[in-house]
């Protein structure tokens, strides 16, 4: 037991670091940041930052090889998005491509969508969304009612997702679609976003731009070679897909970047040092800091290959704790923060209204810990 | 990062866990008090050098000792021996179990001051070495699941032996308190499931509802970040590790004693339940070395800098992420 970073992350972080310095433009923090990670011009910027990357032998580096990877461990993804999620995210909505939805079509997908999908995401010129979430079916995924009709050799698909961050945007959706008539009867597709029928819709929202949009699948055929897997294995794919993500993002890394953005502020108007606005950070801090350790036991899980239980859910929660408290305190303490003050704050905040919904809400994860990790009963 | 225990560590926690389970029956003379001090498992325990592993392993090993034993709802004194005293005196061996004692209570009752042979005194920057005979001692009833007890006569700490070190033992305290949150309160929320699994209200078991179940598993999540933190902060041997360690548990010990004993019901308030030989443990704790507010504000210092130095740019954040 031992927790501390070998020389060889420490060097691969600095590496990272120094890309970042060179690959972001001068004016990032002050007109990129602030517009958020999903909105048009971000996602832009991601095609030509993560070519860079992808250049630099950062981008998939934990891949294998045969997929344009090292193979490195799976703490250098982690690290990688540690940096990148502190940095604001430039990769946009690529940091799914290749945290999830690339070992999904690895593990699942066919020769001919491998050798379609996988370079171009390894070389980081891709953006996909993700649809998945209904207006009546988000936490409940299997509730989902989009459509896939099988007519020949083509599927038809009807039927509206919401949410999908980055649509507007995408070249590729990795749609969730119904194919069966009993609950877990559906199906993946991998779907080009300009396919004739496919419209998306903005809506504003807590939220910034380009996060919430909805996405309608009018008779849009998709053939039968876009289906990933068996018909019906969707679910299967997507528990897989998804158990790469069960980490979650590490909200700790951004969140104390951001308390201390908060506490500049502070300072800078000679209101730091009072004892209740130090304590109150402290605990966030100490708050952060559990969510790290508990974040690093599951990824230290997941590199020795052990099975996936629920200190996932419990470090996701706790992460939530942290920053549940953080938004308390940019209200409390630097109340600009939602009128006119520092941008990236904004945008923190903005961006983690929906964060104990996105991904599984808190209270999912709690009823995971409290049947599957503590062994409660059913009511 | 490796979370997993190497061989001496499993073992070293194994044969900690083989002494724990040949001790686990509290008399039944003592199953209705508030604590129970075992004296032979205390023997047992110096007498296997589990106390010593701070000095003969490491700061981690020890630590591992003081989460073991802080399951049991016996009370040993291992914080104190096991990770505070190497620190602070290094290899000199001291005789007996250890009370800690901040300077503006030592009039107050202590935890462990029945069952101490020293007491170490925070003074600031230096720490006193008080010799404790038992008949110094005056025993003070207390619900708090430790041993409680004050001096009969204050302690002349100008003529007692001091040295250099407060800040140290402060730094330790708050790691073995945190060792001995996690321990006791893994326990509670371990007995807390078994109990609302066989407890029945309304047709069910308590622990079928969804109000229980969700906050059962919030307790186990403190529990789980209590540990970890603890851990690493006897591993990395940082001051600000020690504070996040203590601060987290502090903040969380309110909720867990609440959650714990609304799930255990009037039992829960009865001695005869195990409940209380752990939360009350944990509220012994709670307000010890400062407190919760002083843990924070300490972090505070580490991060964003002392009041004092209102220009200095925060360190959080990149550099907060590499042990260099």
């Amino acid at each position: 037991m031992e927790f501390g970073w070998t020389s060889a992350q420490q060097d691969y972080r600095r590496r990272v670091r120094e890309a970042l310095s060179e690959l972001l433009p001068r004016d990032w923090y002050e007109n990129y940041v602030p517009e958020s990670y999903a909105s048009d011009k971000n996602i832009e910027f991601s095609r030509t930052f993560c070519a860079s990357l992808a250049q630099r032998g950062l981008l998939v580096r934990h891949w294998p090889p045969e997929y344009g990877g090292e193979g490195g461990e799976d703490w250098e993804q982690f690290i990688l998005a540690e940096e990148m999620k502190g940095a604001g995210e430039p990769r946009g909505g690529q940091y799914m491509n290749v945290n999830w939805i690339g070992p999904a079509l690895m593990r699942y997908g066919s020769e001919e969508q491998r050798a379609e999908h996988l370079p171009r995401i390894a070389r980081g010129d891709t953006v996909w969304c993700q649809g998945f979430s209904e207006p009546g079916a988000g936490t409940d995924l299997a509730a989902l009612r989009t459509k896939a009709e099988r007519r020949g050799d083509v599927y038809v698909v009807n039927g509206s997702k919401i949410w999908t961050s980055y649509a507007r945007k995408a070249d590729f959706c990795f749609l969730l679609a119904r194919t069966g008539s009993t609950k877990k009867e559906i199906s993946v597709f991998l779907v080009p976003m300009d396919t004739p029928g496919i419209t998306v819709t903005s809506f504003p929202g807590l939220t910034k731009d380009g996060h919430l949009n909805e996405v309608f699948f009018t008779d849009v055929e998709v053939p039968e070679s876009a289906r990933v897997g068996d018909e019906g294995a969707g679910w299967q794919i997507v528990t897989y897909a998804l158990s790469f993500e069960r980490v979650g993002v590490p909200r700790y890394h951004v969140g104390l970047e951001i308390l201390g953005l908060a506490v500049e502020q502070l300072k800078a108007e000679g209101r730091f040092h009072s004892e209740i606005v130090r304590s109150r950070a402290g605990m966030i801090v100490a708050k952060f800091e559990a969510a790290r350790m508990l974040t690093y036991l599951v990824v230290d899980q997941r590199v020795k290959r052990m099975q996936p239980n629920t200190d996932s859910n419990v470090a996701r929660i706790t992460a939530l704790d942290a920053v549940s408290d953080l938004m308390n305190f940019l209200i409390e303490f630097v109340p600009d923060t939602l009128a006119g003050g520092n941008p990236l704050l904004e945008e923190y905040y903005r961006i983690n209204v929906p964060a104990g919904i996105t991904a599984g809400t808190y209270e999912l994860q709690l009823d995971l810990i409290a049947h599957r990790g503590l062994g409660l009963p059913r009511g | 990062m490796d979370y997993q225990f190497n061989e001496d560590q499993a073992a070293l926690v194994s044969a900690v866990q083989a002494i724990l389970a040949d001790h686990s029956e509290i008399p039944q003379s003592a199953r209705l008090s508030y604590s129970y001090y075992d004296a032979d498992l205390q023997r047992q325990l110096v007498a296997g050098g589990f106390l010593d592993a701070g000095r003969v392993l490491g700061a981690l090993e020890a630590a591992l000792v003081v989460i073991e034993c802080a399951r049991s709802p016996k009370v040993v004194e291992t914080g104190a021996s096991a990770l505070v005293l190497p620190q602070v005196l290094g290899d000199e061996p001291l005789e007996g179990a250890v009370a800690l004692i901040s300077l503006g209570d030592l009039a107050k009752a202590h935890r462990n001051l029945p069952i101490a042979r020293t007491a170490l005194v925070d003074l600031g920057e230096e720490v006193a070495i008080v010799s404790v005979h038992p008949g110094d001692v005056e025993e003070v009833d207390s619900i708090l699941a430790y041993p409680y007890g004050k001096f009969r006569t204050l302690p002349n700490l100008e003529t007692c032996r001091r040295i250099k070190g407060g800040s140290k033992m402060r730094q330790w305290w708050r790691v073995a308190l945190a060792c001995e949150c996690a321990g006791a309160a893994q326990s509670a929320v371990a007995f807390t499931v078994d109990y609302v699994k066989e407890r029945h209200a309304f047709g069910k078991p308590i622990g079928a509802f969804q109000a229980v179940q969700h906050r059962l598993a919030q307790c186990h999540q403190i529990a789980l970040g209590i540990y970890h933190l603890a851990l690493r902060a006897a591993w990395s041997k940082s001051a600000q590790d020690a504070d996040l360690a203590a601060c987290y548990a502090q903040q969380n010990i309110q909720k867990l004693v609440f959650d714990l004993h609304q799930f255990n019901g009037a039992m829960g308030v009865t001695n005869e339940h195990l409940l209380h030989f752990w939360t009350y443990r944990l509220r012994a704790l709670q307000g010890e070395v400062g407190g919760l507010y002083d843990a924070a504000l300490a972090i505070s210092g580490h991060v964003f800098g002392a009041v004092d130095d209102q220009d200095q740019h925060p360190t959080v954040g990149k550099d907060f992420a590499i042990e260099d």
